[in-house]
Order: C-alpha cells, then structure tokens, then sequence
C-alpha cells in the first residue's frame, strides 16, 4: 500500500526537461563563488565499504524551500546531501539539482525511490537523474521499507542494474522502523552498501546492535530523524517544547548522534542558514554533561507517556490488547489535542477489545522497557474513549 | 438534540470529504480505506509525512480504487485551513505545467492529479496514463466538498506584471532561507524572486527588519514604504527589502542594471 502510493505519486508527474523551478541563465546568479571552508571545522567519515568520505553532518533536503541554504552547505564543505522521487512530489530534486549544479564533482547526493518493481523503480531512477540534472547519483535508496519482503529480488535486482549501467555508484535501504527484520536482510542479500534510518536520542541504545550489525558487514550508515522528529510543531509554551526549543537543545540532539563513531553521517533536515549554523558547529564539538542535563530533561518529561513504536509490547497482554494502537490513540487526545480521531480510532477496534478494562486485571502483564506506563496511558484511553 | 443534530451534520460533512471510489461509474475500492493523523501518517509514507506536517496536516483518509487492470491509489487530506492547502498544493505542483481552475486549482498530468479546495488537499495516483480519467475524478470530488474555492488573499498581493505563472507558491518555514522571516510567500519574476511575509504587528515587523540588516549587512537605506534597504548578499545576490505596516517584502536575485526602488516601490504598492 505504502510503496503503491509513492510510487503512483512519485512517477504521476511526468516530466518535462528545463523548468521554471532551474534556474534559468542570468537568473540565479543568486549564488556566487564557493567560500572555502574552514577544514579544522569540518569533520570526515568513512561510509562503510562504499569508502566514501563524508562530512559528518549532512543535509536533509526534504523540506527546504530555499536553494541558497543548501548553496551555503556547500560552499561550507558539506558534502553529503539527501533527497528523494517522492519529495514534493519531485520539486524537491529537481531544488537540490540545482543548487548543487556546479559542484557535482565535489558533492555526494542520495536519493531513493518508492517504486513496487524494477520496471518502475528504473524508470523513477532516470527521472531522478533528469530533474538532479546529473549522470549519476552517489546512493540509490528503496525507499520505507519496514519488512524483509519489501526488499524483493526484483528491487535489489534494480540496483544492481543501476549500478552497472554506471547510473548509481551504490545501492541503499532507507527504514524507520523495522530494523530487526531489514538490516538483516541487507545484510544478507550482499547487495546493499548503504543502510538509511532513524536514529535519536530517544532511542537510546535500543538500536545499537544493528548499527553494530551493519557496520561489520562494511555497509554505510546514514542516520535520519536525529532530532527525534516533530519538533517543530511542538508548541513552544509546552513543557516538550519548552526543552527542545531552548537553544542548544537541538544541537545536543544532533551532537548525541554524533557521538556514536558508527554512524557514517547524520542528515538533518535544514530550511535555514541559522538552522545550518548551529548544525554546522556540532561537527567538532564532543558530546558534554550539559547535552545529557538537556536530553534527559525531555526524556523524563516524554518517558512515562511516549511510545517508541519499537514493537517489544506486542502481544504481551494476556487480554490481547493492541497496546501500541491504543497508545497512539490516547497520544492524539493528550499530545495533539485531537480528542475526536483518537475516539475514532479506539471505536474502530473490535468490541471485545474496546470492552476490557485494564482496572479487572490485578497485574499488568504488559512491561516497556522504555518505562512508559501502560496500564495508566490504556486506563486513560478506556477513560476517555470507551 | 442539538448535540446530536451537529453530530450527525459533522459526520455527514466528514463522508463527503471521503475518497469514494464510486464517483465514476466501473471504478470500486479494492481493499480497505485508509484514514491517518499527524501522529501515524509516517506509517504511510515515512518520511514524506514531514512535508505534509509542515503544512499543517490534520488527517488523511484514502482508498485504492479498481476498473479492470487500472488502478487508483486516491487519497484527501484535510489541512488546518484554505492556506496550509494551498500551500500545500503548491509545493506539490510542476511549476511547469499549467494548472485548471477546479476547485481553487488542479494541476492534472497524465499519471497523477491533485486539487486543492477550502482546507482539502486530494491526490490522485494512477497505475497508467488516463488523465481524462482523472480529471472526472477530479471534477467529482470538488463537487462534493463545501467551501470556498477562492485563492488565499496573498495571490493578490503580486503584481501580476512579469509574474511568472503558476510561481507563487507559499514557504511554511523560513522564507529565503532566513530564520527570521517564519512564514510568507514567495514569486518568480523576470526581474528577480519576490517576497512576502506577514507579521503579527509593525512594531514585530520593524524588529525583523532590524534583525535583517544585522543578518545581511553593509545594507543601505531606501525610500520605499514604511522603512527598506538594500544590498548585496553572497547568497541572495542583490536585493531590496521593504517594511509597510506589518508586512515584511522585496526582491532578491536582482539583475545589475534593474532599478531595485522602482520594482520593490511596485511591490509595496500592490499591498492595500
């Protein structure tokens, strides 16, 4: 379902060649010379058995709307930069394309595809390589996958087609969830030089070992999300907010990453040149005991209410809850201030789940190890929805 | 009973916002519908789901539809108002395709539609090229969502002369790449890119502009409105900013020998 849509989105444009989006000549002379950067600010990497030399900061382009910060990164001496077919439904390739045109040569640029078979992913590839206004690109990525099946012959087959017809330098797997099932899997299949996935401070060393994992088998990793996603939209009067948007907060999160040598490179999404600038100086900066004050305030904040998604609960309670769905539900009304979907969600369910009250049992069975307190969060979604 | 009453009319608003497969005759849902919220969209499409939370996302719902071998992957999303969607549609838009008048704006290619009407922003995958197809969808879905199907005021703030078509589009997050301008939009011109951004008072606009000047740098005073300057910057070349009132704009990307007071004096103009 997930690849059908991004696949069905990601090739929906069709593409002609030059566009209003690339600059045109004499137009975009928005950008001049490149500053040399300071080397000493820099910080290099090797990504795995692909032996690329990567800044440790890289840019997420996602959301960036402005080609002049990706420009800046850049001249600054970045050098790895991440987009995908399906971003904006294409803009956003064809943005990094032009921002990074007249230094191809220095830059390493990652995309991926959300394609269902090798047909359509090799297709996508082309128009990649059309709207990036390039030969080739440095890391092919198959884009969200969350099982094992999702990495099918064909996909990989796709790469290694890519790969010898000189279109993509390496083949990669991005993932946010999942990753007991696919870094395996890649591992496995011997064709996957790069791994892509989540990975923050919230997460703890929950992950560690299939970092580890990848980084014996020689791939690459790439970490995604490192500033544990969403943000943003937190409102600055909340206590999460409050926390995560005082300064310095968010190039903790990025400088917690950092400090694990595995990762290869970090990619977070930038959409301004003071975004940029605080990214930029965590580079050389260590990890200190102030960054640990600062994330275990939100952690203690978020510990007892925020789901991690990592599956460990599944059916782990006797009365066959889905414990994960009914936190996320309860989450919509407390978190989002989303009362009606959360009730919408939880009466979606059947009734001899909506029916059990967690206050019957005289145990809760159901153990986080991330310390949320489940029976207290589901007795609150029975409260509020049943 | 008044309670109920707007019960069941927020329920009855909310299935005619739904995708429905049945709007074109040979065309049924294959499988489950869908529906997603801030909170789990990632499960859909991962991390493409931080480009729909930027502008505002509420929820989606979505279903897959079938005619024979054809298939359609149709989703709605509901936005937090008529400008998040139509920021929306616009960073989703080809720049270089024309768009239509259905609904507020539709842009159909022959694989893939999408429309944005009030607070709702419809995509429409398809599994072969049939935009005939789509644009019935297209044009059957509109009819059932209520609301408005003006363009958000800003579009008007532009002078339409040497505007680039279809250019405007809306930045949700630091216009040219600036922290300090939050949200505005932004219009190709042959002369330069165009901006604007709306503050919450002139007296928060004037402590952007300051903000500006101390952010660019070796800028120079102009007459043009409330308060502007010019410069040149590495990376936005050269430029001319303007306050009037609460609203913050100007050009960048300005070719040596455009007059920069005269385009940006124009631009002011245009703000009522």
């Amino acid at each position: 379902m997930t690849s059908s849509r991004r696949s069905f989105l990601a090739t929906g444009l069709a593409l002609p060649a030059a566009g209003l989006a690339i600059p045109r000549p004499g137009r975009t002379p928005a950008v001049p010379s490149a500053a040399p950067a300071a080397p000493d600010k820099l910080a290099f990497r090797t990504l795995g058995k692909t032996g690329l030399k990567v800044t440790s900061l890289g840019f997420g382009c996602m959301i960036t709307s402005d080609a002049s910060v990706i420009v800046r990164a850049a001249d600054a001496g970045i050098n790895y930069f991440d987009t995908a077919r399906g971003y904006q439904s294409g803009n956003n390739e064809r943005m990094v394309g032009a921002a990074l045109k007249s230094k191809r040569q220095q830059v390493h640029i990652s995309t991926k595809t959300g394609a269902k078979d090798k047909a359509e992913a090799l297709a996508q590839l082309d128009t990649s390589l059309k709207e990036l206004g390039t030969d080739y690109v440095d890391i092919w990525h198959l884009h969200g996958k969350q099982t094992a099946a999702q990495l099918t012959d064909d996909l990989l087959e796709a790469q290694q087609i890519a790969k010898k017809a000189g279109k993509i330098r390496f083949a990669g797997v991005s993932l946010h969830s999942g990753h007991a099932e696919v870094i395996p899997a890649a591992i496995q299949s011997g064709k996957i030089d790069v791994i892509l996935m989540a990975y923050n401070f919230t997460m703890g060393s929950r992950l560690d070992e299939w970092i580890v994992k990848a980084k014996a088998a020689g791939l690459g990793v790439v970490a995604m999300k490192v500033m544990a996603g969403g943000y943003r939209h937190l409102r600055d009067d909340s206590p999460s907010g409050a926390i995560l948007k005082r300064p310095g907060a968010m190039s903790a999160a990025l400088r917690w990453v950092l400090k694990n040598p595995d990762i290869g490179t970090t990619i977070p999404s930038m959409t301004d040149m003071d975004q940029f600038e605080d990214n930029f100086k965590c580079m050389p900066a260590k990890f200190s005991a102030e960054d640990e004050k600062t994330l275990a305030a939100h952690l203690e904040r978020i510990g007892p209410l925020y789901c991690r998604m990592c599956s460990l609960c599944a059916g782990t309670c006797r009365r066959g809850l889905p414990v994960s769905d009914l936190l996320r539900f309860v989450t919509y009304a407390d978190g989002y201030g989303q009362f009606a979907l959360g009730r919408e969600r939880f009466r979606e369910l059947p009734g001899d789940v909506t029916a059990v009250r967690c206050g019957d049992c005289a145990h809760c069975t159901v153990q986080c190890p991330h310390g949320v307190h489940v029976a207290e969060r589901i007795s609150r979604a029975q409260e509020l929805f049943g | 009973m008044r309670g109920l009453a707007l019960f069941l009319a927020a329920a009855a608003a909310s299935f005619a916002q739904a995708p429905d497969c049945g709007l074109l005759s040979g065309w049924t849902q294959q499988g489950e519908a869908r529906s997603f919220t801030g909170g789990n969209l990632f499960e859909y499409m991962d991390g493409n789901a931080e480009g729909y939370l930027l502008y505002h996302f509420v929820r989606m719902r979505g279903v897959n539809c079938q005619s024979g071998e054809d298939t359609l992957v149709f989703d709605v999303s509901e936005m937090e108002n008529a400008e998040w969607a139509y920021g929306m549609f616009a960073s989703n838009r080809d720049p270089r395709v024309p768009v239509e008048k259905i609904g507020t704006e539709t842009q159909i290619v022959p694989r893939r539609a999408i429309l944005v009407k009030d607070k709702y922003f419809v995509e429409i995958g398809s599994s072969k090229e049939q935009a005939d197809v789509l644009r019935q969808f297209v044009r059957a879905t509109e009819k059932r969502i209520a609301g408005s199907s003006e363009p958000p005021e800003a579009l008007t703030w532009f002078p339409q002369e040497k505007l680039v078509p279809g250019s405007v589009r809306m930045v949700p997050e630091s216009v040219l790449g600036i922290g300090a301008l939050k949200r505005g939009y932004v219009a190709e011109y042959d002369t330069g890119k165009a901006f604007l951004v709306k503050e919450t008072s002139p007296e928060s606009a004037a402590e952007v502009m300051n903000k500006l000047r101390a952010r660019i740098g070796g800028t120079a005073p102009v007459k043009v409105a409330d308060e502007g300057f010019e410069a040149t910057d590495k990376y936005l070349g050269r430029l001319c900013f303007f306050r009037k009132g609460r609203m913050i704009g100007g050009f960048t990307g300005l070719g040596g020998g455009a007059d920069a007071t005269a385009i940006t004096a124009k631009l002011a103009e245009s703000l009522k």
